[in-house]
Parts: structure tokens; sequence; C-alpha cells
């Protein structure tokens, strides 16, 4: 049955040419595979003989290198294949996910799934059709080889091969006990070792490592246990399976030998049919590269979920280059804003308050384009700049994490930080502004106070602070509210705040409930509501 | 590596089984060519098909035989694999708890990271001891029964092997770079997408999806190259391994005609080698090169990052015995680096017991450093922390670690029960004790709901909030009989009523308290106040700062008093 990924899976086939050169190598290397146990046995009958024949000795040496020289080229054509394969489904997919923007349909975890398992998994569905293909041919042709070295061979083997497999067959799965047991286990090891490294900093001043150390130690026996018994039952599963091919090969083995006693077959014969036995048998190893193909159409699947979602529309926002204004028309965006009406003037500090759950941070977004209107219209005039209560820092240093998506140079970069009262925190880092920001030890309000500095460097006509100093101290946070003001003089500041000191300090507040306006207005004219007072006394 | 192989040396006695076991896994091997050969010289080609079927079947019981010993290899697996990843685990989690550099915490991605790298060292041991054993066995088995049997032949054949193995051998360090970098170029990826696929909405904010789409697909591209350049080498190694193979066989036939002129070489000889090569010495050599070479990188690499993950442990020394309870700063100053600004600067201060002192000052601008120092946790760059006229990292662990209690803002909490939790530094407290220092720090509630000291704790005081978490904490250290508290921030989820309720628990206390502080308040309640800004510490009583400091004044103005209704404190 088609897949909804398979045509992706398609153009992944038809991207080039390689998968031609490929299967052209197969070809080659699988035919020089195929003539080479008669080659041995040609050669071992000239050995019988007494008499030494260069033709036949070239011939089987021209056959092997056939063989090892294809491998050789298939490997590394194999692994072209895939990463670049790979490489341009990431590389789709990711631009696509952009494109997509904010919000994003797809979870940041599930997209990233995407990209790194199921791009790699689709990557591979040249190799594994390919392989399936060779190991088919191969099978095919190695029954031909024995219905021409002798029919009943090829009979013999066909028939055996089913019987074979069915009586050694597999009954047991591994016993799911023991692996549920094993995981539930390593998982709780995990957790402890996160709960003791959360707790570091006791374990380290009470010198109690040792001993909590044992701690998150204390399941390991039952995680042994489990371990074991997987052990056994794989045990159980091996040597079933590991009697397969002598089963066949004992079979081939005693019809080539009547074959010889019967003069059809000679000596040489006899390994030629050992050797295409065991080639025969390179099909039954093919059942995981069945399951590989279909793991292959279900990650183009996937993949092919996230590109067949069209970008959202943005073109009901106008944006003009000027004073800093900001008006909202009739904008609804799904269950979160109902027909919102605001204007914001230039120059205006204004704070957007209500509980949790009101639409808040779905109005900030939607002031400076971050995400999409349903229906009705943004009027804005000026970029917008945004800083959030938890920034998600960018970039590879910590001075590039701050000048993100812009061309701002390191005095640019560093006029932001001093802004942002963050600069004296990032030179007293290990390598100042050049730490990768992997490396960087941040609280939550150094991370703000960076989120500030990289809406800073832009200067923008707009700004919109998303709840962007909640972790900061009380003192720092008044530090940076008057930093702001100097280093961005007379622009439109919208905060979303739950602090009724923030709200009291700005020019209107626009009090959201249930995704309306409820009330607008200063702070002091909306205090004497209870509603409104409730918003803050009831937060916090 | 070492530790690794130390490891598995130790377990000499489940490898020594395994080795056993292997013996019966390699009689296929041994016999097979033979069996083969007998089977067509003496049986089939002499006409007489009994005793060459009979002659396969005995091949057949072999290969059951075989089959049986591999049998035992797997069952035994656990008995060496189990023990080596426990002993491994213990290792990379002692060196994680005791890691000297407390500003590298892992997350909990880098806690799965770990948990995958040991999977992926107990997976690729067992393989190792399946395969490369295998490999050993069955090449060992099958070079001897063809000795047996070609003597003359036997130079041809162990040559090109012995060769092509030792070319193997010499390529391995470079295939080890080459796939370390692979697994590097991945680990990146998932980095840089997870990094932008994460953090999208701010990559709109920026208007950064250009930037955003070089740095994943820069990461992207790199990963594709070094898959490609891992597969030049495969391709090389496998190269080697199928020539060192095929080799033998090939100066078999080409050998052998004059030897069975002479009679030197029977049919059955010359089958019973070519069996030996093509059945048993190939396969396992491509064994070698397809997989097992794989496994050993995989088991390198992982155990590479695992060592990368939990450095050796630093024993904790000193021998100084403190003579009294007080501390003496002196000039103290410390910086993260030599060419970091300093985060403490020429920092003096005198301690003794009943001093409640409080740190002020900005987020982020190093007071937790204050924390570190006292507790021994860090030395100084310059000056001296003198804790009892002894400097404090040199004291005797075990007397410092009794004498100063830490309370940092992120709450230590395991799996168990609230008495385990509560007892974690003071093991012989009693019910009563602990129960006492509950009600002090004002928890008594919490503990009444949680359902007394018999409760349990899941991971990460799961459905605790993170004030009631930091109760539980305060609590832990209240019932011990360090003579020095350490409040670093461990109010920060509390509401200031309950702030202050625990900072008077603990200032009633005897000793030395030391409250790092998150909210102003808390310098209301101190005797004396040391505030951190940057420049050179600021130390007085509130009110002398309040004199003198334009700063302290200037923090004081900006606090604001509508978020912390609590009334200050009478001073004491």
């Amino acid at each position: 049955m088609a897949k909804p990924g398979d045509a992706l899976l398609f153009s992944v086939v038809r991207r080039d040419h390689r998968p031609w050169l490929l299967m052209l190598n197969a070809a080659v290397a699988t035919t020089g595979g195929l003539l080479i146990p008669a080659a041995l046995a040609d050669a071992v009958d000239m050995a019988l003989s007494g008499k030494f024949a260069l033709f036949t000795l070239l011939w089987l040496l021209g056959m092997a290198a056939t063989e090892i020289i294809g491998d050789a080229i298939g490997i590394v054509l194999a692994a072209s294949i895939t990463s670049r394969a790979t490489a341009w489904l990431r590389n789709r997919l990711s631009r696509h996910l952009l494109a997509l923007g904010h919000p994003s349909p797809f979870a940041a975890g599930d997209a990233v799934s995407r990209m790194t398992g199921d791009c790699s998994n689709a990557g591979g569905v040249v190799v594994t059709l390919i392989s399936l293909a060779i190991a088919a041919v191969t099978s095919a042709g190695s029954v031909v080889a024995l219905a021409l070295l002798d029919w009943r061979l090829a009979a013999v083997f066909v028939v055996s091969v089913p019987l074979a497999m069915f009586l050694v067959r597999t009954h047991m799965q591994l016993t799911a006990d023991d692996v549920l047991t094993y995981q539930v286990v390593s998982g709780d090891v995990s957790a402890r070792l996160v709960d003791a490294v959360s707790g570091k900093r006791t374990i380290a001043a009470a010198g109690i490592a040792d001993r909590e150390a044992g701690r998150v130690l204390q399941p390991l026996p039952r995680l042994a246990a489990a371990g074991a018994g997987m052990w056994r039952t794989q045990a159980k599963m091996m040597w079933r399976a590991g009697l397969l091919l002598p089963a066949v090969e004992v079979v081939v083995l005693i019809t080539a030998g009547f074959g010889v006693m019967a003069g059809r077959l000679s000596a040489g014969d006899v390994l030629a049919a050992l050797g295409y036995a065991a080639l025969g048998m390179s099909i039954v190893g093919q059942v995981p590269q069945l399951t590989a193909l279909e793991r292959t159409r279900a990650s183009a699947t996937r993949i092919a979920e996230v590109l067949d979602v069209p970008p959202a529309e943005r073109a009901r926002t106008t944006t003009t280059n000027g004073s800093g204004s900001i008006e909202l028309r009739d904008v609804s965006v799904g269950c979160a804003l109902h027909e919102v009406n605001l204007t914001i003037p230039a120059g205006t500090f204004a704070a957007i308050v209500g509980s949790s759950g009101a639409g808040k941070s779905t109005l900030a977004a939607v002031l400076g384009g971050l995400s999409a209107v349903d229906s009705g219209e943004v009027l804005r005039d000026g970029e917008v700049g945004y800083a959030f209560e938890r920034p998600a820092l960018l970039g590879t240093t910590v001075g590039r994490s701050i000048g993100y998506g812009t061309d701002a140079d390191g005095a640019e970069v560093r006029d932001a930080a001093v802004a942002a009262q963050v600069h004296d925190v990032l030179i007293r880092l290990p390598q100042g502004y050049e730490t990768p920001i992997a490396d960087v030890p941040l609280s939550g309000g150094e991370a703000q106070r960076i989120g500030l500095a990289r809406a800073i460097v832009r200067d923008p006509e707009v700004l919109v602070l998303d709840d962007a100093t909640a972790s900061l101290d009380t003192v720092t946070e008044a530090k940076v509210d008057k930093a702001l003001t100097t280093a961005l003089p007379g622009r439109t500041r919208v905060v979303v705040t739950h602090r009724a000191a923030t709200a009291a300090r700005a020019d209107m507040v626009v009090w959201l409930e249930n995704g309306r306006v409820r009330g607008s207005g200063t702070h002091r004219e909306l205090w004497d509501d209870e509603d409104y007072r409730a918003v803050f006394t009831g937060g916090e | 590596m070492r530790f690794y192989l130390s490891t598995l040396a130790g377990h000499r006695r489940g490898v020594l089984m395994l080795l056993a076991w292997s013996a019966l896994e390699g009689v296929p091997a041994f016999f097979g060519g033979r069996l083969v050969g007998t089977a067509v010289d003496q049986g089939f080609a002499a006409g007489e098909p009994l005793t060459g079927v009979l002659w396969l079947l005995a091949f057949a019981a072999l290969a059951v035989a075989g089959a049986l010993g591999q049998r035992q290899v797997f069952a035994r697996l656990g008995a060496v694999v189990e023990p080596m990843r426990d002993a491994l685990v213990t290792r990379i989690v002692k060196g994680v708890l005791n890691d000297p550099t407390h500003r590298r915490t892992p997350d909990a991605s880098a806690v799965a990271m770990i948990t995958r790298h040991v999977e992926v060292v107990r997976d690729a041991t067992a393989g190792v001891l399946v395969q490369a054993r295998a490999l050993l066995v069955t090449t060992l088995a099958a070079l001897i029964g063809l000795a047996t049997t070609a003597t003359a032949l036997i130079w041809l054949v162990v040559l090109p092997i012995v060769a092509a193995l030792a070319l193997f051998a010499l390529m391995l360090p470079s295939l080890a770079k080459r796939q370390r970098d692979a697994v590097m170029a991945d680990e990146h990826t998932a980095e840089a997408s997870g990094a932008v696929l994460t953090g999208l909405r701010d990559v709109v904010a920026c208007r950064a999806a250009d930037e955003a789409f070089e740095d994943i697909s820069t990461q992207v591209g790199r990963q594709a190259d070094a898959t490609v350049t891992v597969a030049w080498a495969n391709a090389l190694r496998a190269t080697v391994i199928a020539i060192g193979g095929f080799t033998p066989i090939v100066l078999l036939v080409a050998f052998a005609p004059p030897l069975v002129a002479s009679g030197q070489l029977t049919t059955g000889a010359v089958l019973a080698a070519v069996v030996y090569l093509t059945n048993n010495v190939n396969p396992a050599l491509h064994g070698l090169a397809r997989t097992t070479s794989t496994i050993v990188m995989r088991l390198m690499v992982a155990l590479k990052r695992l060592q990368e993950a939990a450095p050796r442990t630093r024993e904790e020394v000193g021998d100084e015995v403190p003579s009294n309870g007080e501390f003496v700063l002196r000039d103290v100053t410390f910086g993260w680096s030599p060419d970091a600004e300093p985060v403490v600067r020429g920092l003096s201060l005198d301690l003794r017991p009943g001093d409640h002192l409080a740190v002020v000052g900005p987020s982020g601008i190093g007071k937790s450093t204050m924390a570190s120092l006292l507790t021994g946790l860090m030395p100084p760059d310059f000056g001296s922390v003198l804790f009892g006229g002894a400097p404090v990292d040199l004291v005797v662990p075990v007397v410092r670690h009794h004498a100063i209690a830490l309370i940092p803002q992120e709450t230590y909490l395991f799996t168990g029960t609230v008495r385990e939790n509560l007892a974690l530094l003071a093991p012989s407290a009693t019910d009563q004790d602990l129960i006492e220092a509950v009600d002090k720090v004002g928890a008594k509630p919490l503990l009444d709901r949680l359902g007394g000291l018999d409760a349990t704790l899941g991971h990460a005081g799961e459905g605790l909030s993170a004030g009631e978490a930091q109760l539980l904490a305060l609590a832990r250290v209240y019932v011990t009989s360090a003579s020095v508290v350490i409040l670093d921030e461990a109010t920060s989820h509390l509401d200031p009523a309950a702030e202050a309720r625990v900072e008077r628990a603990f200032s009633q206390r005897e000793g030395i308290l030391v409250v790092i502080a998150h909210r102003l308040s808390s310098a209301l309640r101190a005797n004396r106040v040391l505030v951190m800004d940057g420049g050179k510490p600021l130390l007085g009583t509130h009110e002398h700062l309040l004199k003198t400091s334009s700063l302290y004044g200037q923090l004081m103005l900006a606090w604001d008093p509508t978020h912390h209704e609590e009334a200050p404190l009478p001073k004491r």
C-alpha cells in the first residue's frame, strides 16, 4: 500500500545518478561473486589433476578481484548516497520547519527526532533497496548455479531451506519481562543520578559524594539480574539459528556426494555446491532489511507530514518604517485571542497584565509578528524587538548569541550587554564574550539579561518584553528598567508582567481576560476594580 | 581504557569459562574440512556412499556440538558483561559526584548520554566477546586442522592471513579517529538542530532563520562528510581483509598440482584445505572486517566519551585542625580564570560565633562564590580564608564537613523516605530531633501533608513545590551540629513570611549564619551586611551602610516594598 512518504523516497532515489552507479557496481560485483564457487571448483579440479593451468587460476583471481574491488567501491558509494540523501532531507526539513515559524505545529523534541532519526532512516532507502535486490539476485543465481551443476542439488536446496527454517524457527521472543525490568531499573539509576547531580553542591559541601554514589547505585543488582536473564534467552535463540546453515549444508553435501559417485560431479564440484548453498542462504538473512525498508517508509512519512504543512500566511500584517506605533483591529488567534482591538501610540510604555492563560504571551507574539493571526489586521509602524522570560540563547558564543541574526560587531554587542546589566557577568566568564554558549552556566536571570541585550542590539522601534525580567531580583530589575530607558530612549515598550509595580510605572495598562481585553487605562484607574487587583494578589 | 581492561581482568574466571566453552564451539571448525574431505575421498569418490553419508552425519553432529558451545557462551556472557557494566557505572557515578569542577554540572540530557554510552559499552563488550573470540577460536581451529591435513602448504596459508591481520591492526588507530569524528559530528548535528528547534520562537523573533539554517546546514554537511570519510577507511579495511582471506586459496590451488602429482597431497586433503579456508577462515575474517572492528570502534569511542564525562576523581586532602569556630578572611581575591574579571576582590572579613551576615548584590555578580570560598570548595586565588586559624580548604575534611553546612539554592532530594532525606547530614538524629527541626523552619504542616517521616519521596522531590523542597533541605541542616551555616539563596522559593521565619530560626541557633540574600529584606535581619556589586566589597551594619554608601542607599530604594508586605523586623 502506498504511503504518503513514498513520493518523497522516490524523489530521494531520483536525486542524482549515484544510485545507478551503485546498481551497476553491484551487478558487476555480484556476478563476480556468483562465478567464484564455479571458478574455485575448476581450480580445485585442476589442482587434483596435478597439472597447472594458468588460465584457470587467472580466471579465479579475476573473479575474486572483481568481487573485492566491487565491494570496496560499494561501501564508499553506499555511504556517500546515504549520507548525501540524509543531508538533503535534513536541509529540506530544517528549511521548512524554519519557514513554518512560531508556534510550530510540531513539538520541538518531536521535530528534532524527525531531523536526526527519521532523516537518517529515510536517507538509507537506496542502499536498503539495492541490498535487497542483491540478496535476491544472489540467491536466485545460486539456485541456478546449483541447477547447472546438477538439478538434484537445486531441488534439494529449494526444499531443504524452508524445512530447515521451519525446524529451527525461533519460538522464543526475548522474554519481555527481563527487557522491561532492565529498562525500568536503568531509568531508575539515571533518575537517581540526575537527582544527585542537581544536588551536587549540597553533596560536595557535605563531603558525602561516596555515600550518595552508593545511593544512586543501589538498584544495580536488579539490573545485573535482568541483564543476565536477557543473555540466557538470547543463548537459546542463537543456538537454533546457528544450526540452520550446517543443516542445509549437510543435505546439499550428501546429494553432491551421490553426484560424485554417479560421475555427474567432480570433487571440485562438491566445493562449488557447498559454496552456492552458503550464497543461496543470503536471502534468509534479509528479514531485517525488510524491516528496515518498512522503517524507512514510516520515517519518510513522518518527514512528508512536516513538508506537507504549508507555511502560515502573514499577509494581513503591514509593517512600515517609522515611529513605533502598533494597532490591532479585530485580531483573533485560535482560542487564545478574540477580536482584540488595541492601539499603542508611539513612545508609550504599555503593560499587558492578566492571570495566567489570559492570552498575554499570544498578544505579545502577535504585536511583533512572531505568530500569525487567524483574522483581523495588525498595523505596525516600525521593527519590533523581543525579550522573553526564558530566552533560548542561540549562536556559537555568548557574544554571538547577543548579535544573533544581525551583523552587529563586538562593540555593539558589548554596549547592548552593558545596557542590559549583563556585561559584568560576561567578562567574568572563562573566555569572556568568546565563551561557547553551551559551556556557560547561566542562571535564569543572567539568561534573561542576555536576551534583553539581544533585543537592544537590534535597536528596534518597538520593544516587547514578555515577562523578560521575571527571574531578576527587584534591584536588578530596576537597574535594567533604567538602562532600557537610557539605551533606547523614546521607544515604544510593551511589557508582559505579573508585577504590580511594573504596571504602576507604565503609561497604559492592557488588562486581558480569557483572550479579550477586559479593560485598559492607567494602573491607578484600573486598581479600583476588585477583579483587577486579584490579578496581582492571586499571582506571584 | 586501562580501567576497562582491568575490570575485565577482574572477571578472569568468567572470561576463562567463556573460552572453555569456545573450545567446544571451535570443534566443527577443527574437524569440518577434514570430515568433508574424507567423506568425498573415502566415501562417495571411492564408491562407498554409506561411509560418505556417515562422515557427513559426523560433520552435522559436530555442528550441533559447536552450536551448543555457542549457546553456553551466550548464557555465560552475563557473568562477565553485567559485572563489568556495574563496575563502569559505579566508577562514573563516583566520578561525576566527586568532580572537583563544581561549575560544570551535567544536566538530564548529559546523564541520558552517559546511560547510552554505558549501554554501548555493555553491548560492544558482549559483541567483542562473541565475535572476536569466535574469530580467534575458529581461525585457530581451522588453521590447526589445515596444518594437520595439508602440512606442506601451511605457510602459504598462514603468512597472507597474518600479514592482513597485522595491516588491519596498523589501520585501527586512524579508523578509531575517523569513527570518533563521525560520532562527534552526529552529536553536533543533533545539538545544532535541537538548539534551533527548541528556540524557534527566538529564531523568529530575531528574524534569524537564515543564520539558524546556516548553523544547522553546516553541521549536517560536516556529518555527511565524516560518514563518507569513515566509509573510505572501511572500504580499505574490507579490501585488506578480503585479499588476506582469498590469497591463501589461490596460493593453495597454484602450488598443489606438483604435490598432488607426486602423491604428497590426497584429494581429501585438498578438499579439506579449501573447505577450511572458504567455510571457516574466510567468514571469520569477514566478520572481523564488517562487525568486530565497528564494535571495537564504538566501544573505544564510548569509553573515551565516558572518561570525559567522569574525569578521575581527586581525593580530598587536608590535615589542619581548626582551633576555634571563627572565620578570618584577608584580602581574598577570586576569579574564574586569570583573564576574567575577579568575582571577589580584596575582601577582608571576620566572623565570630553569633554573627549573622547577609551578602547582597545584583544577581549573577558572584555571591555564590562567597559560599564556595567559605566551605572550602574552592581556594581563593589570592589572600586567605582561615577557619579557626587554618586555611579552610586544608582543614581535615571530616571536621570541615561537620562544622560548616551549606544550603544551596538548588535542593538535593532523593527517592527514599522523608526520614532518610532529613537525616542525610545527621544520620544519628532521632525522630524527635528531626520533627523539632522541621517545626523550627516552619515545615510541620508540610510534613503532616506528606504523611510523616515514613512517607516516601519520588525522584527530584516529585510532587513537592520548589519552596517545599527548600524547607526540607533547611530542616536537614538545622538538625546537624554544624557551627557555621551558609544559606545560599536557600529560601528563594519561599514567600517572605516563611523566609523570615527560617532566617530567625537559624539566627537563634548557636554559631555563625551567613545568608546570601535573594531579597533585600534579609539584610534588615542581619547584624552585618556585605554588598557585592562588582567593585571592592562594602561591609558594615545596615544603618552604617545606609549612611555611608550611596550604592547601598540606591539598592534599598530600588527594592520595591510592594512585593514584600512583611514589615522589617526590629533589630536584634
